[in-house]
């Protein structure tokens, strides 16, 4: 009887291991088992995007686009997405990534692409609105109630309130914050030529947190860092749609308006993908498409559908890049002169 | 030391010390891991199990399973064979290779996957020539897998080196004698020996396989439904703020490695214990 169990435990102590390793395996494997029918799509899109894009492209643009496809073509299509900071998707294409297409927050992503030769120069204003698929003016997140008076960014700068930044090496939103701090400054003092710099260099005194992309830099928010956080109307409209903003929204009376813009990766199309491309490009500007955007809080490139989204307040002054010259001057004027060789060395950062 | 000399029982000399290991366990070890619980399963083991039966969610874990079962088989491979060569053979150089081959634990994760990525990316050296060719191991799974074999070498290595070491040469000595060749040898006297340090080696690369973070995210572009393993879909949902999903996603992660660790503490404990 002894001698039967040890046998017996010897045995389970084999069996048991190879028996969970073997169902985890099988596991696994399984929806590459041949004893399905196979289902692979003729054509896989690959579609880059900055952090806040996620819900509206994956999960409404694009199943809208497949639909609407298949009952035209017969064809099936998928798209394999990747988000993150729009800095760190162009850092990824620029290493190769297989990107089709990629949606960044702003142009001088872009233009870093066509410094690197991954696109032709300005290739990408050859589309609908030079490019820009949908735009979000910047908000400010607070507390509840408000606690700290924060009505413009220019409450930012008061001594004792505490901002989580994102991280313009990385993040989208961190190059617009910077140049929508600068911006308002100069906006509302156009008689100071400092003025510009004077805003940039207060707010940033009070900058606690920086994360690597505006999803991050909320989330940090939302886990109790600091009592404001500069993010897109877009992130702010989609979390209280969805009951789970915790804070309340301050939209400033003066705010840039943020250009999000598509670029295509000729060299990853290939023949076979080229109509999908071409059709789902059309289909991000068409009004079905920006509808979609708009539920989602983005607002359209076409004025009359942003009625449709009762969430949108009218913006007093809501400036755009092109105010203060376009990107290509406000990279190398506003962050990396005025920000990043002089606010941050007098700062001591 | 001795049996009597152990401190037994219930008395404060015992559980003032044992109390206080666990007191200090609890905030370092004990409560992160039930907060990864305790927020998997607020809303229910319904919206848990909706959580994970997201189409990148279920992927994300078969991809960890199925590179975590070939990081395995591929270095259970390597790591033998490396483990055979240095301690069998002797050779000039050899003091630098096993250097060598132990550097991963030292490298940071990131740098290997950077090293990766600049050797096999487009970019790369290998890679500008490869990838006109259309071969690009990067962004696809078999960067991942590439990545994975070279974090996790050593494992392998560490438990099947120091038993080949302490083989007595005898059993070989004997086999030569009666005339058996060196793959002979190997075959049916080294090789029996090693079973156990192999399954524990293969144990211990399929758990650092399974929550390989830093050189994925490198070599992986972070692909949904193509390259999004288990841990790198757990930072994205967590930066995307969908916490309930990527706790999902965590609990089952760390649930197969308690079974994994189980699993090896069995095998190396088990016979040689029970016996005292």
């Amino acid at each position: 009887m002894f001698f039967r169990r040890r046998v017996v435990a010897a045995w389970m102590r084999a069996a048991v291991p190879v028996a969970f390793l073997g169902a985890l395996f099988l596991y696994a494997l399984w929806p590459w088992l041949p004893v399905h029918r196979a289902t692979r799509a003729p054509v896989n899109l690959v579609f880059y995007g900055f952090s806040i894009l996620e819900e509206s492209i994956a999960h409404a643009v694009f199943p809208d686009f497949q639909k609407q496809w298949r009952e035209r073509t017969g064809q099936r299509i998928t798209l394999t997405t990747a988000f993150a900071g729009s800095g760190t998707v162009t850092n990824q294409i620029l290493s190769g990534a297989p990107a089709d297409l990629v949606l960044l927050s702003h142009e001088a992503d872009a233009l870093r692409l066509a410094e690197a030769g991954v696109v032709r120069p300005n290739a990408w204003h050859a589309l609908p609105h030079r490019a820009v698929v949908n735009r979000s003016p910047l908000v400010l997140l607070v507390r509840p109630g408000n606690p700290k008076g924060i009505r413009d960014f220019s409450d930012l700068a008061r001594p004792g309130v505490e901002i989580v930044h994102p991280d313009p090496l990385t993040s989208g939103a961190a190059m617009w914050s910077v140049v929508a701090e600068f911006g308002v400054g100069r906006r509302t003092h156009p008689e100071n030529p400092g003025a510009g710099h004077d805003l940039l260099l207060g707010i940033w005194r009070n900058v606690v947190a920086q994360a690597a992309s505006a999803r991050a830099a909320r989330s940090q928010f939302e886990n109790g860092f600091g009592d404001a956080l500069v993010t897109y109307e877009q992130e702010a409209l989609l979390d209280r749609a969805r009951g789970r903003l915790h804070a309340d929204v301050v939209v400033p009376p003066r705010t840039i308006l943020t250009e999000h813009v598509l670029v295509e990766i000729p060299q990853n199309v290939t023949a076979e993908e080229r109509p999908a491309v071409d059709a789902f490009v059309a289909y991000l500007w068409s009004d079905p498409g920006q509808h979609r955007f708009v539920e989602h809080g983005f607002r359209s490139v076409n004025e009359t559908l942003n009625r449709q989204n009762p969430a949108f307040v009218r913006i007093p002054d809501a400036f755009r890049i092109q105010d203060l010259g376009g990107w290509a001057s406000a990279r190398d004027e506003i962050v990396e002169l005025a920000w990043k060789r002089r606010v941050l060395p007098e700062l001591g950062r | 030391m001795n049996d009597e000399q152990l401190l037994r029982g219930r008395g404060p000399g015992v559980v003032v010390p044992v109390g206080l290991l666990v007191l200090v366990l609890l905030p370092l070890l004990l409560l992160p891991l039930a907060a990864v619980f305790l927020f998997a399963f607020q809303g229910g083991w319904s919206a848990f199990r909706a959580a994970l039966q997201t189409p990148e969610a279920e992927f994300a874990l078969r991809l960890s399973l199925l590179i975590a079962f070939a990081t395995a088989a591929v270095n259970a491979v390597l790591g033998t064979f490396a483990g055979y060569v240095l301690s069998k053979f002797r050779f000039p150089g050899r003091g630098l290779l096993t250097t060598v081959v132990n550097l991963p634990i030292a490298i940071p994760t990131v740098v290997v996957g950077t090293s990766l990525l600049l050797l096999w990316g487009p970019i790369g050296l290998l890679g500008r020539w490869l990838d006109p060719m259309g071969v690009q191991p990067m962004f696809a799974p078999a960067g991942v897998l590439l990545a994975h074999v070279f974090v996790t070498f050593p494992y392998m290595l560490g438990t099947v080196k120091p038993l080949l070491d302490e083989l007595e040469t005898t059993y070989e000595e004997a086999a030569q004698t009666i005339g058996a060749s060196r793959w002979q040898i190997f075959w049916h006297v080294i090789l029996p020996t090693l079973r156990g340090a192999i399954f524990t080696g293969a144990l211990l690369t399929f758990a650092h396989s399974l929550g390989e973070f830093g050189a994925t995210v490198m070599v992986s572009g972070n692909l949904r439904l193509r390259t999004q393993t288990g841990p790198l879909y757990i930072f994205s949902q967590f930066e995307a703020g969908n916490i309930a999903g990527a706790n999902a996603v965590a609990a089952v992660l760390a649930v197969l490695s308690f079974a994994i660790f189980l699993m090896l503490l069995g095998y190396t404990s088990g016979p040689r214990e029970r016996r005292g």
